[in-house]
C-alpha cells in the first residue's frame, strides 16, 4: 500500500511539475482561424493586433498611436499587444493552435503561415493608395506563387563599423577586400594584443546574418537566380572557412557562439573591438550607451572581386483571414491608411533608429538627415533572407549550428553538405 | 441513510475542486502534449492528422538529440548529487549552535529566493572574459596579468551552469534536512555519546537514517526540478555552441519555437517525462522499501 502511495505521490509530482514547466504549448487544433467576433456590444468593430517590441521605445509609441486612432475612429475598438521578440512565437503560435489568431500581425516571418493558408493577400487588408508606398524589392520579398502576402513595416541594413583611431594608430588602411582584412586585423593585433580585430556573431539569434555577410559577398548564398537552395556551394564552403579561419587565428571577439551583436556593440563602443559589421541603428545605441568613440562607417569587405553586399533585414505586417465582414475589413484598410500616413510612419520608423520601407518615408527622413540619406539608398539595394520560403526556419537553425560546428572543428565542407541533404529531402 | 451516503461522499466533494483543477491545468496540457507528439504539426501550430510514431523516430535518428540527452543526464546527476551532499554538509553545520547562526541561515536563502534567470544573468556577468567581475577582480589583485577566458571549450560552459545550477539548488537541500535534523530528539546523541559513541557514528547511525525521508523528499523534488529546469542554461548559453550545452527543456523549445518542429518538441516533451517518471519512481519506491525493511 505504501508503493502504490509512493508511486501515485511521484506519478501526481511528476505530472505537476512537468505541466508547470511545460513550455511547448498544450493548445492544438485542427485548422487555422475561427470567425471572428462581430465587435463588442457597443456596435464598435473589434481588432486586435500583435506587434514585436523593437526597442523601449516601442510600447509608448503603440500607446500613443491607439490613443490617437481610436480618437479619430471611435468606431473602431483598436487593442495592440506589443510583445518582445523571445515571446512572440510562443504567443502567436499559441493563439493560433488555440483558434484565436490575431487580426493583424507585425513579426519578421510570413512564409509558416502562408503555408497554411491562415493569410489574407496583402491587396485585400491595404488600400491601393498605401499599398503604392512600399518600395517594390520589399514587397517582393512577401512574394509566394505571385501574390504578396505582407507588407513591409521598418528595415534595417548592415555595414561594416570600424574605429577610426584604432585603425590610425595600427596604421591601417579601411579594409575593402578578405585579403586586406585579414593584412588590418594581424596590424591592429600587433599593435595591441588587448583589442579584438574583428567582430564576429554565430549565436542561435544572428548566426543566420554571419552566414549571410560572408557567403553574399563571395558570390555565394542561400540561394541561386531560381530560388533553389545552394547552402553547399564553393563560394559558401569558402567563405565560412574564411570566417572561422579569422576565429581560429585569434583575430576575433573570443566566443563566436555566445557573443550576441549587443555584446559586439558594447564592445566596439567600449574600444575593445576594432570592426565589426552591424546594423544602421548602432550609431543610436552607441549614443544611448554613453560611449564615445571615433568610428566610420563603410562598405563590408568582399572576396574574388565582387561587389559588396549589404545585409538588409525587413519585418512586416500581415493579416490573419479571420472571416471579416466588410466593415472589419475597412476597419483594418484604415489601420493601416492610418500607420503608414507619412509623417506618423517616419516617426515610426525613427523610433527605434530603423530605416523606411515606404518611398515616401524615404523621402522625407533622406530630406530631414543626410547621414540617413546613405543609408535610405543602401537598404534600397541590398540584399534579404529567402524568409518567403518555408525551409527558411530549418535553414537559418542550420546555418548557425554548422558555424558552430565548425567553430568546435567541424569539417565545413561535410557540414554544409550534410545540411544541403536535409533541406534538400 | 441519506445522512450517511452524504458522509461517505462528502470527502470527495471537499477535494473535487483540486481534482477539477487539476485535471484542468495539469492533465489537460499533458494529454495535448502527448497528442501532439503522435501528430503531424505545421509549422505554425496546426495538427493536421495523426502520424504515429514519426516524431520520436526523427528525434531519435537526430544526432543533437544523443548529446542532448547525455548532457541532460549529466546535468541532473551532478547537480542534484554535489547539491545534496553540499546542502547536507551545510545544513549539519547550520545546525550548530554557534553565533551570527540567524544570519548565516538567513544568508542561505538569498540564493534560494533569487529567480532563476537574475542568478544566471550574474554568473555570466561573473565569468565574462571580456568584462566578467571574476578577471576584473583577479586582475586588480594583481593575481593574474591578463584576463583569463574562463570559457575556452563548450565543456568548460557546461560546468560552469552546473556550479550555478549547484549553487542554487543548495539552499532548498539544506532547508529540508535542517527540518529533518531539527525534529531529531537530542536524547539519541546523549544516549550515543554515554555509550562511547564517535561523532562518524552518530552521524551514520542516528542522523542518516533519521532524515532520510526528508532527504528522498529534497532529492525526488531536485531530480524533478533540476531535469527540467531551463533558465540557467538559456541565460547563460541558450544551449549553444551547435547543441553541447543543451538539455532536453532547452532542446525542446529551439525545437518549437526556434525550428517551427512542434510535433517533435512535444516527442522530446514526453520522452523527457516518460525518463523522469522511471527515475523518480524508481528511487521513491526503493528509498520507502528501504525504509520499511
Amino acid at each position: 500500500m505504501k508503493k502504490f502511495a509512493a508511486l501515485f505521490l511521484t506519478v501526481s509530482m511528476v505530472c505537476g511539475l512537468a505541466a508547470c514547466s511545460s513550455n511547448s504549448g498544450g493548445g492544438s487544433s485542427d485548422g487555422g482561424s475561427e470567425s471572428k467576433d462581430e465587435g463588442g456590444s457597443d456596435g464598435k468593430v473589434a481588432i486586435n493586433v500583435i506587434a514585436a517590441q523593437y526597442g523601449q521605445n516601442t510600447k509608448t509609441w503603440w500607446e500613443d498611436f491607439v490613443k490617437e486612432f481610436t480618437t479619430e475612429y471611435p468606431d473602431i475598438d483598436l487593442t495592440v499587444e506589443v510583445e518582445s521578440w523571445n515571446d512572440i512565437y510562443t504567443v502567436v503560435n499559441t493563439r493560433i493552435s488555440n483558434n484565436d489568431a490575431p487580426d493583424i500581425l507585425n513579426i519578421d516571418v510570413f512564409a509558416n503561415y502562408q503555408a497554411d493558408d491562415l493569410l489574407l493577400p496583402a491587396e485585400d487588408f491595404v488600400s491601393k493608395e498605401t499599398y503604392d508606398k512600399m518600395y517594390p524589392a520589399f514587397l517582393e520579398q512577401s512574394n509566394v506563387d505571385g501574390t504578396i502576402w505582407a507588407i513591409p513595416d521598418l528595415a534595417s541594413a548592415r555595414a561594416m563599423y570600424y574605429n577610426a583611431d584604432i585603425l590610425k594608430d595600427a596604421n591601417v588602411e579601411v579594409p575593402t577586400t578578405w585579403d586586406e582584412l585579414t593584412a588590418a586585423c594581424e596590424a591592429i593585433k600587433k599593435h595591441d594584443s588587448k583589442i579584438y580585430p574583428w567582430g564576429i556573431d554565430m549565436t542561435t539569434d544572428e548566426g543566420q546574418a554571419a552566414f549571410a555577410y560572408y557567403t553574399w559577398n563571395n558570390g555565394g548564398g542561400f540561394v541561386d537566380d531560381d530560388g533553389n537552395w545552394i547552402l553547399n556551394c564553393d563560394e559558401n564552403v569558402e567563405a565560412i572557412e574564411y570566417a572561422i579561419g579569422l576565429v581560429n587565428d585569434g583575430y576575433t571577439n573570443s566566443d563566436p557562439a555566445n557573443d550576441t551583436r549587443y555584446d559586439l556593440q558594447d564592445m566596439f563602443g567600449a574600444g575593445q573591438v576594432a570592426m565589426m559589421i552591424g546594423p544602421n541603428s548602432i550609431p543610436t545605441y552607441i549614443a544611448d550607451g554613453g560611449y564615445s568613440i571615433n568610428y566610420e562607417v563603410a562598405p563590408i569587405p568582399t572576396n574574388g572581386g565582387n561587389d559588396s553586399v549589404s545585409a538588409g533585414v525587413m519585418d512586416r505586417f500581415m493579416c490573419f483571414d479571420n472571416e471579416y465582414s466588410d466593415a472589419e475589413l475597412d476597419a483594418i484598410k484604415t489601420f493601416f491608411d492610418f500607420f503608414y500616413e507619412d509623417a506618423r510612419y517616419s516617426e515610426w520608423v525613427l523610433m527605434e533608429g530603423f530605416l523606411p520601407a515606404t518611398s515616401t518615408g524615404g523621402e522625407i527622413l533622406a530630406k530631414e538627415d543626410e547621414s540617413m540619406a546613405s543609408w535610405v539608398d543602401i537598404v534600397g539595394s541590398c540584399n534579404f533572407y529567402p524568409t518567403a520560403k518555408t525551409e527558411w526556419d530549418d535553414v537559418k537553425q542550420g546555418v548557425i549550428n554548422a558555424e558552430q560546428q565548425a567553430l568546435l572543428g567541424g569539417n565545413v565542407k561535410e557540414l554544409l553538405d550534410e545540411l544541403q541533404a536535409e533541406i534538400a529531402e | 441513510m441519506k445522512n450517511k451516503t452524504f458522509r461517505k461522499a462528502e470527502p470527495y466533494i471537499w477535494i473535487l475542486p483540486s481534482i477539477i483543477l487539476m485535471a484542468i491545468f495539469i492533465l489537460v496540457p499533458i494529454v495535448f502534449v502527448f497528442r501532439m507528439s503522435l501528430s503531424e504539426v505545421s509549422k505554425a501550430g496546426i495538427i493536421r492528422g495523426f502520424s504515429g510514431f514519426a516524431n520520436f523516430t526523427k528525434v531519435m535518428n537526430s544526432s543533437a538529440f544523443k548529446l542532448v540527452l547525455r548532457n541532460t543526464i549529466v546535468w541532473t546527476v551532478a547537480v542534484v548529487v554535489l547539491s545534496t551532499v553540499l546542502g547536507f554538509i551545510l545544513a549539519l553545520m547550520l545546525n550548530n549552535e554557534f553565533r551570527g547562526r540567524k544570519i548565516a541561515r538567513a544568508i542561505m536563502v538569498f540564493p534560494w529566493a533569487t529567480t532563476l534567470v537574475i542568478q544566471a544573468s550574474a554568473w555570466k556577468f561573473i565569468i565574462d572574459t571580456d568584462y566578467g567581475t571574476l578577471n576584473t577582480l583577479l586582475l586588480r589583485l594583481g593575481i593574474i596579468d591578463k584576463a583569463i577566458n574562463w570559457t575556452p571549450t563548450a565543456g568548460a560552459y557546461f560546468t560552469w551552469e552546473i556550479a550555478c545550477g549547484i549553487f542554487v539548488t543548495i539552499p532548498f537541500v539544506t532547508f529540508c534536512v535542517l527540518s529533518g535534523l531539527q525534529s531529531i530528539d537530542t536524547s539519541y546523541y546523549e544516549a550515543a555519546t554515554v555509550d562511547g559513541a564517535s561523532y562518524w557514528q552518530q552521524l551514520f547511525q542516528i542522523t542518516m537514517p533519521l532524515v532520510s525521508s526528508s532527504l528522498t523528499v529534497s532529492t525526488v523534488l531536485n531530480i524533478i526540478y533540476v531535469f527540467n529546469s531551463f533558465p540557467i542554461i538559456w541565460t547563460i548559453t541558450k544551449g549553444d555552441p551547435a547543441n553541447h550545452t543543451d538539455t532536453l527543456v532547452t532542446y525542446l523549445y529551439k525545437l518549437a519555437f526556434y525550428n517551427g518542429k512542434q510535433g517533435q518538441a512535444a516527442a522530446v516533451s514526453v520522452i523527457g517525462f516518460t525518463i523522469l517518471l522511471i527515475c523518480a519512481s524508481v528511487y521513491m519506491v526503493y528509498t520507502l522499501r528501504k525504509g520499511d525493511d
